[in-house]
């Protein structure tokens, strides 16, 4: 049952239906204030019983009285007043009645007043309630002189359609406002359940923040009381458009409730959502934290506090002392010119104190500065150091794993090469010596590429660098190659600029570059397909290129291949260590150029660019 | 031939190195091509076997307890000044500049190739031997030396390490070109033009085809090389030893 209440409170549709009713009723009430307003209604009539207890009515006798009161001096009343009356100061009398008897006038109680022995009289009372439209008119001393009589009473009929009236207003005015309290308690009624169900949703417990809960906390309640000011002026200017004695809607009324209400709507349903995210806001705790105010406090509080705690320097440990050694030096030199300002000032001969102790934190200064600058120079010798100790170590390394491959190695190869000289030997044994003997000295092969590898790859291998002509080059290693090319079954087709190419370069090293691109051609290449070879300039660079056609399917990237020990063949059988690109590679990029593999479909192509030398 | 020097083929050869193994494997490799070997394990055992013995040429390991190769080269180097090839398993050019410069004659790196190892020794002994002829020989101007490399300019002869090589026109005029020039460096263009009075164009491979065939009569390696090299995207010199 909770659950279900639950799942019913937190569903989306239900919140929404909530969220527009309260929207549409707080419209709703805005715009029946308004219309109150218009039509000159006043709620006060409520708990008034009648007509004749209402302030409607005093007001009515109370205006009556004043006129009459003005015409003890002027001696004349306005010609055509609804009223009947009877005026006189002792000597004079006006009246608009022919037989001006005090029990003429007693006969439309209650709507009649009288002025006796200096008292006023309403609804045989012997007090008036002065609205203070009239106090002044009623009460100054020359109206109250006892020698003053003024009997005022309303015809009955034009009492009667007065109270009719009334009734008529109070009754609508009772419907609106019992309207009005219904929608009121309504909408606090569903504020509350909004309040409570927002950020939930019927799927679990937790807390979901809205869209609009990712702006600041502050720009909201900022945006929040911005409309709710820009309302409330609307409001006002609304009010005074339609302000009027007459309590009749005009055509003019009637627009401004329309325009009234379509700007209210918006308005309400932005305040209503602005307020519902800051409760989630409150829900969640974010309230505070979650406000540009806060951030910055914080942020200025924490850098503050990490000045202090050690955070600040924690990266760079050497810097703190010198950090605070400056805050104290120029706090204490502020304080010290200052007390120079007021000594001179005061012509105390203890001018000459600060300067003195200015001197001293200079010496002091400077002094630590320089204790901390030599720390700092040390610890980053040491650092220096280290490295160098750990560098060193890691050629050491290489250097002994490739003694320890080699010794073995060597023997390996040498017994081999006894063995096969030995003779009697039987036919078997002797396959079996030159199969050995191959494999070592294939093994021999992958100890040095690997070497060389690892060397070249921890940058521990000297670069010879030297400015020398790459076009040369490629000729050179195609020549080297020749005899091997020539029994290759390939056709090489190889397209070389006329001018040199003048690049810096390990002309060592990119020998075995191009040798062992080449060699790759040459080895996986499909039988009798063509192998590309070709150098150009392009863009300031000297870009060498070897395509050729694999003689199998390359199901391999172009990263993968250039990584150790992947070759080609998957199975291994061929010979070579399977490092040869991987050497190229890593060869080229030690000379400073860049080697590129790309691999598209059967085609295989190694591109080797280099800088081109400045002229 | 001087006294005290012994025949090529029965030359005694002292072979250091701390691993048994392999001392004995190049013993065996050196006594099937009839020289007699001494062994010894260490830098120090190596000074003791060369005092109480004739010795015409050393094999020795660098890497050693006690004393290590070189600094047993350059001890054997202050009073004699018989062969020594350190065989080592330290590959870097900066390892075999050093060991030529502390007087080594030559230089071969482990795992090495046995018939290769037993080429070297047989050329450093025939340079050792022949040493007496070569200094008595003809001090003339037209002999151009470097290192076993020996051109006869007038007599239009080579030899490498006392032994003659037969070279064609074309490969006695380059090497003729760069021995005059030792350490300089010259360009495919510059060989041809020199060497066959011809406008040179595209002739890298002619050039090179050459050098590579001269390189397989004078080097025991063609792939290292030791007197002919080749200066990658720059031309061909010989090397000045």
């Amino acid at each position: 049952m909770v659950t279900r209440l639950r799942r019913f409170s937190t569903d989306p549709v239900a919140k929404t239906i909530a969220f527009i009713l309260t929207v549409l009723i707080l419209t709703g009430l805005a715009e029946l204030f308004l219309y109150i307003c218009f039509r000159n209604l006043d709620p006060q009539c409520i708990p008034v019983d009648g007509y004749f207890d209402s302030t409607e009515f005093v007001d009515l006798m109370g205006k009556a009285a004043a006129e009459a009161s003005d015409a003890l001096f002027s001696d004349e009343l306005p010609g055509n007043v609804p009223y009947y009356y009877y005026i006189s100061d002792g000597n004079k009398e006006l009246t608009n009645v022919e037989n001006p008897d005090k029990s003429f006038f007693e006969q439309f109680e209650p709507a009649f007043c009288a002025l006796e022995n200096g008292q006023w009289h309403l609804k045989s009372k012997s007090s008036f309630p002065y609205s203070s439209r009239y106090t002044f008119k009623l009460s100054v001393s020359e109206v109250l002189k006892k020698s003053n009589t003024i009997y005022i009473a309303y015809p009955k009929e034009y009492i009667k359609s007065l109270e009719q009236e009334w009734n008529q207003d109070r009754t609508v005015v009772i419907r609106l406002v019992t309207v009005a309290a219904a929608g009121a308690a309504l909408a606090v009624i569903l504020a509350i359940y909004l309040a409570a169900v927002t950020g939930r949703r019927p799927e679990d417990m937790e807390l979901h923040p809205g869209r609009t809960d990712s702006v600041y906390s502050d720009i909201l309640i900022a945006v929040l009381c911005f409309l709710a000011l820009a309302w409330y002026l609307l409001y006002l200017a609304a009010y005074d458009l339609g302000a009027n004695d007459t309590g009749t809607l005009t055509a003019s009324h009637k627009l401004t409730l329309i325009v009234f209400g379509a700007i209210t709507l918006p308005a309400a349903a932005l305040c209503e959502a602005i307020l519902l995210a800051l409760i989630r806001k409150i829900k969640a705790g974010t309230l505070i934290k979650h406000s540009l105010i806060y951030k910055f406090l914080y942020r200025i509080y924490d850098y503050a506090v990490s000045l202090f705690d050690g955070r600040a320097f924690s990266k760079y440990p050497l810097t703190r002392s010198l950090f605070y050694r400056q805050l104290i030096f120029i706090i204490l030199s502020f304080v010290f010119v200052f007390l120079t300002f007021v000594f001179m000032l005061a012509e105390s001969l203890a001018v000459i104190i600060p300067p003195v102790l200015e001197a001293i934190i200079i010496y002091w200064y400077i002094k630590g500065n320089n204790r901390t600058y030599m720390d700092i120079n040390r610890g980053f010798n040491e650092s220096l150091e280290e490295q160098m100790k750990s560098e060193r170590m890691k050629v050491a390394l290489i250097t002994n794993v490739s003694h320890d491959l080699k010794t073995p190695l060597t023997s390996i190869v040498s017994y081999i090469d006894l063995l096969s000289k030995e003779e009697g030997l039987p036919e078997p044994a002797r396959d079996y010596v030159r199969i050995l003997g191959e494999k070592a000295g294939r093994l021999s092969n992958m100890v040095s590429d690997l070497f060389d590898l690892a060397k070249s790859t921890s940058g521990n291998m000297p670069v010879d660098t030297e400015k020398l002509d790459l076009r040369k080059l490629i000729e050179q290693t195609l020549a080297d190659m020749n005899d091997r090319i020539e029994n290759s079954g390939l056709s090489f087709r190889v397209k070389l600029p006329e001018k040199s190419m003048q690049i810096y370069a390990d002309g060592k090293k990119l020998y075995r570059v191009f040798q062992n691109v080449i060699d790759n051609a040459l080895k996986y290449s499909l039988q009798g397909t063509r192998v590309y070879i070709s150098l150009e300039e392009t863009e300031g660079m000297a870009v060498a290129t070897v395509k050729n056609t694999a003689g199998y399917e390359m199901d391999f990237t172009a990263e993968e291949i250039l990584q150790r020990f992947t070759r080609g063949d998957k199975s291994r059988t061929s010979e070579g260590s399977g490092l040869g690109l991987s050497i190229a590679e890593s060869f080229t990029r030690l000379c400073g150029g860049r080697f590129r593999v790309d691999i598209d479909g059967d085609l295989f192509k190694v591109t080797v660019s280099f800088n081109l030398a400045q002229q | 031939m001087p006294a005290g020097y012994a025949r090529v083929d029965n030359a005694r050869i002292l072979v250091v190195d701390d691993d048994r193994e392999i001392a004995m494997a190049i013993e065996k490799l050196l006594a099937r091509e009839g020289y007699e070997v001494i062994k010894a394990y260490d830098g120090m055992q190596a000074l003791e076997a060369l005092a109480g013995n004739q010795v015409h040429l050393i094999l020795l390991d660098i890497m050693m307890p006690k004393l290590d190769g070189l600094s047993a080269t350059m001890k054997i180097r202050e009073s004699r000044n018989i062969p020594i090839i350190i065989i080592s398993a330290k590959s870097e050019d900066s390892d075999k500049i050093l060991g030529l410069s502390m007087g080594a004659d030559d230089y071969v790196t482990k795992p090495f190739n046995p018939q290769e190892l037993v080429a070297r020794v047989k050329s450093q002994l025939r340079r050792y031997m022949h040493l007496g002829d070569i200094a008595n020989g003809p001090k003339s101007a037209s002999v151009l030396r470097t290192g076993g490399l020996c051109l006869d300019t007038e007599a239009k002869q080579l030899t490498v390490d006392g032994e003659p090589v037969k070279l064609t026109a074309k490969e006695y005029k380059i090497l003729e070109l760069l021995m005059s020039n030792p350490g300089v460096v010259f360009s495919a263009e510059q060989i041809y033009e020199a060497v066959w009075k011809e406008v040179p164009y595209s002739v890298e491979n002619t050039v090179m085809v050459h050098i590579r065939r001269i390189r397989e009569k004078i080097e025991i390696n063609p792939k290292e090389p030791k007197y002919l090299k080749v200066v990658w995207g720059i031309g061909y010199k010989i090397e000045k030893i």
